[in-house]
C-alpha cells in the first residue's frame, strides 16, 4: 500500500467575481517529496499557494491532509496543521527586528499577554546561525539588513516550527549565486527529513534538479503533470507555453 | 547563548530628537523668561498638556497601525457634554459620568475602527466624516448652546483639581497614561502586533495577526482615551464649549508628528509623543508670559508641524532611521 499522501488537492477553484482564477485543480504531494509548481505569471499558482496558506479559502474543492479534510480558514489554522509559507515578497515587517518578525503571530508570553523578549531573541539568534553562522546584529529594523539576511528570516521561522508541508514561491529568484546554492542544499536536506515541499516558480530551469515531480498550470489549470526524471526543460517550457503535452512518444 | 544586540549607527538614533528639542526649548525659555523655572509655572506647564496629550496617546497609538484618528476633537466635546449632562455629582452620578464617556468614546473608536480596516476607508477621509457627524450629534443635543451642569460634586471637581504634593491629579493621570500606552505598545503582543500592521498589514495577516480586530482596538483605544481628556475637561471647567473641537486636536497631531511617529505606520512611541507636547506647552507657555499673541503662537505651531513633517521626511529619504 502506497504511503498516504501528505497533501491532496481535489478539484480546487476559485473565482473572483467572475473571473476564474483556479479551475478543477488537483494533485498531492508525499512526505519527502519535492513538487515544483510552473507557470507564467497569472497562471494561477499565487492564488493556489494563498489557498494553501490560510490567505484565501477555495471557492469549491477540498484540501485533504494526510488524508483528512481540512478547512484553512486562515493562515494561523494552516500553520497550525504545519503548512508553512515562504512567500517571494518574504512578508517580513520591515520596521521590525529579526527576532520579532521570526516570532511574528506566535510570540513566545511571559503571560497576561506580556511578551517574552529575551527567549525570542535567544531562540530566533540559534535558529539564524544555523542557517547563516554570519548573521550578527539580528535586533535592528531588517531594512536595514541585506537581501541574504532577509531571506535567512523568512525560512528560519518557517522551518523552525514543525513543519510537514514547505511552499517556497519563487525560491531563488532574488538571490546570487551562492545563496541560490545554500537554498537548495536546504530543500535536499528537509526533504531528506521527511517534509513535502511545493517550489512555486515561473522559471522552469530554477527548479528541475530539485523536483521529483512537476506540475504545469495555465489559465488557472492544470496542464501537466510529469516525473522531473523523464521530462525536459524544453517539453516543460512547450507545456507552460501551449497549457497542453507535446504529442511525443515517450 | 549570548545574543549580539544591535549597535547605533550614531548616538542620534539612540535618543529620540525630540528630547532634544524638548531639553532645548528648556533652556531657551529660562533664558527667555525668568519666571518660567518657578514651580507654580512648572506645574502649570505640565496642566497645559494634558488634554491634548491625552489625546495625542490614541491618535499616536492609531498612526502606529497606519492610519490616522482625525475624529478626536468631537470625541472630546461628545464626552465632555455627555459628562455634564449626567450630572455628576453624588453616587453613581460621578461614576456614570466618567464611565459612560468613555463607553461612548470607545463605541466611536469601534465604528472608526471599522470602516477603516473591515470596509477599507481611507482612515482621513473616514475619520474627519465622524468628526462632523459627531459634531453635529452632539450639537443636537444640547441645541448648539454650551453646556453647563446642574450640580457638579466635589468628587468629579477633584478628578482634575485634586493635588497630590502639590501635582495636580489630571497630570498624574496623564504621566500613568504615558507610561501604561508605553508598555502596552512596547512589552505586550498586541502593542507588537500594531507595529506590525503598521510596518507592513500584508505580512502581519499572513503571519497570522489578526489585522482587523488589533486595529479596531487602536481606534477604539484612541476614542476611550480622547474620551478620558473630555471628562478631564468637564471637570477642569465644568462648562462647555461644544464648537470647540479643533483646540486639542491640533496640538495632538502637531505632538503626534513632533514626536517621530511615521505618518507610513510602524513607527513611534508614545513617550516621544509626551516629550513633543511638553515642547509645545513650554514654547506656549513662554510665549504667553513674553506676553505674544495667540495668532503668533499658532503660527509658531504651524512652522513647527510643517518643519516636523519635512525633517522627518528628509531624514527618511536618506536612508537614516526615523
Amino acid at each position: 500500500m502506497p504511503e498516504p499522501l501528505l497533501l491532496q488537492l481535489q478539484a480546487i477553484a476559485k473565482n473572483f467575481g467572475g473571473v476564474h482564477a483556479l479551475d478543477g485543480v488537483s494533485f498531492g504531494i508525499a512526505p519527502g517529496e519535492v513538487v515544483a509548481l510552473v507557470g507564467h505569471n497569472g497562471a494561477g499558482k499565487s492564488v493556489l499557494v494563498q489557498i494553501l496558506s490560510g490567505v484565501f479559502q477555495p471557492t469549491s474543492g477540498d484540501i485533504l491532509i494526510e488524508g483528512k479534510r481540512q478547512v484553512l480558514t486562515s493562515p494561523v489554522a494552516a500553520r497550525a496543521i504545519g503548512i508553512e509559507t515562504i512567500y517571494q515578497t518574504l512578508a517580513l515587517a520591515d520596521n521590525l527586528d529579526a527576532p520579532s518578525n521570526f516570532f511574528l503571530g506566535r510570540e513566545l508570553r511571559k503571560g497576561f499577554g506580556f511578551l517574552d523578549k529575551k527567549s525570542m531573541a535567544e531562540q530566533a539568534a540559534i535558529a539564524l546561525a544555523k542557517l547563516n553562522p554570519n548573521f550578527k546584529n539580528i535586533e535592528r529594523p531588517v531594512r536595514d539588513m541585506s537581501g541574504g539576511q532577509r531571506q535567512a528570516i523568512a525560512i528560519a521561522r518557517a522551518i523552525h516550527f514543525n513543519v510537514r508541508l514547505l511552499i517556497m514561491d519563487e525560491p531563488t529568484a532574488a538571490l546570487g549565486p551562492h545563496e541560490t546554492e545554500q537554498v537548495e542544499n536546504l530543500i535536499r536536506s528537509l526533504k531528506g527529513k521527511g517534509i513535502a515541499i511545493l517550489l512555486v516558480s515561473h522559471d522552469v530551469r530554477s527548479v528541475i534538479d530539485l523536483a521529483d515531480r512537476i506540475v504545469v498550470m495555465k489559465n488557472g489549470r492544470k496542464v501537466g503533470e510529469v516525473d522531473a526524471s523523464s521530462a525536459t526543460e524544453d517539453s516543460i517550457v512547450d507545456m507552460i507555453v501551449r497549457g497542453r503535452a507535446r504529442d511525443i512518444a515517450a | 547563548m549570548t545574543v549580539t544586540t544591535a549597535r547605533p549607527s550614531s548616538w542620534f538614533a539612540l535618543v529620540s530628537p525630540i528630547w532634544i528639542v524638548l531639553l532645548g526649548t528648556i533652556v531657551i525659555a529660562a533664558l527667555l523668561s525668568d519666571k518660567f523655572l518657578g514651580t507654580t509655572n512648572l506645574i502649570a506647564v505640565l496642566q497645559q498638556v494634558v488634554i491634548a496629550g491625552i489625546v495625542a496617546l490614541g491618535m499616536n497609538i492609531v498612526l502606529i497601525g497606519g492610519h490616522f484618528d482625525l475624529s478626536t476633537g468631537s470625541i472630546v466635546m461628545m464626552a465632555a457634554v455627555f459628562s455634564l449632562l449626567i450630572g455628576p455629582a453624588g453616587f453613581p452620578g460621578v461614576l456614570l459620568a466618567v464611565a459612560v464617556p468613555i463607553l461612548a468614546g470607545m463605541a466611536v473608536g469601534f465604528l472608526n475602527g471599522w470602516a477603516v480596516y473591515k470596509a477599507r476607508a481611507n482612515s482621513i477621509v473616514a475619520t474627519i466624516g465622524m468628526q462632523f457627524l459627531i459634531l453635529g450629534g452632539t450639537l443636537a443635543l444640547v441645541k448648539g448652546q454650551h453646556v453647563r451642569a446642574e450640580e457638579i460634586g466635589p468628587a468629579f471637581t477633584a478628578i482634575a483639581h485634586a493635588r497630590i504634593a502639590g501635582v495636580p491629579f489630571s497630570v498624574i493621570i496623564f504621566m500613568a497614561l504615558v507610561v501604561l500606552t508605553s508598555i502596552l505598545m512596547t512589552a505586550t503582543v498586541f502593542g507588537r502586533h500594531v507595529y506590525a500592521v503598521g510596518g507592513d498589514h500584508e505580512a502581519a495577516r499572513r503571519s497570522g495577526v489578526n489585522v482587523d480586530r488589533v486595529g479596531i482596538i487602536t481606534f477604539m483605544m484612541s476614542g476611550a482615551l480622547a474620551a478620558v481628556s473630555g471628562v478631564l475637561v468637564a471637570s477642569l471647567v465644568g462648562l462647555v464649549d461644544p464648537t470647540a473641537i479643533g483646540r486639542y486636536e491640533f496640538p495632538a497631531l502637531t505632538a503626534v508628528v513632533l514626536g517621530g511617529t511615521s505618518l507610513a505606520g510602524g513607527i513611534g512611541r508614545p513617550a516621544d509623543t509626551a516629550a513633543a507636547i511638553l515642547a509645545l506647552s513650554v514654547i506656549t507657555n513662554v510665549m504667553t508670559i513674553n506676553d505674544y499673541q495667540y495668532p503668533l503662537q499658532l503660527m509658531v505651531q504651524g512652522l513647527l508641524l510643517t518643519v516636523a513633517v519635512a525633517f522627518y521626511a528628509w531624514r527618511q529619504s536618506r536612508g537614516g532611521r526615523t
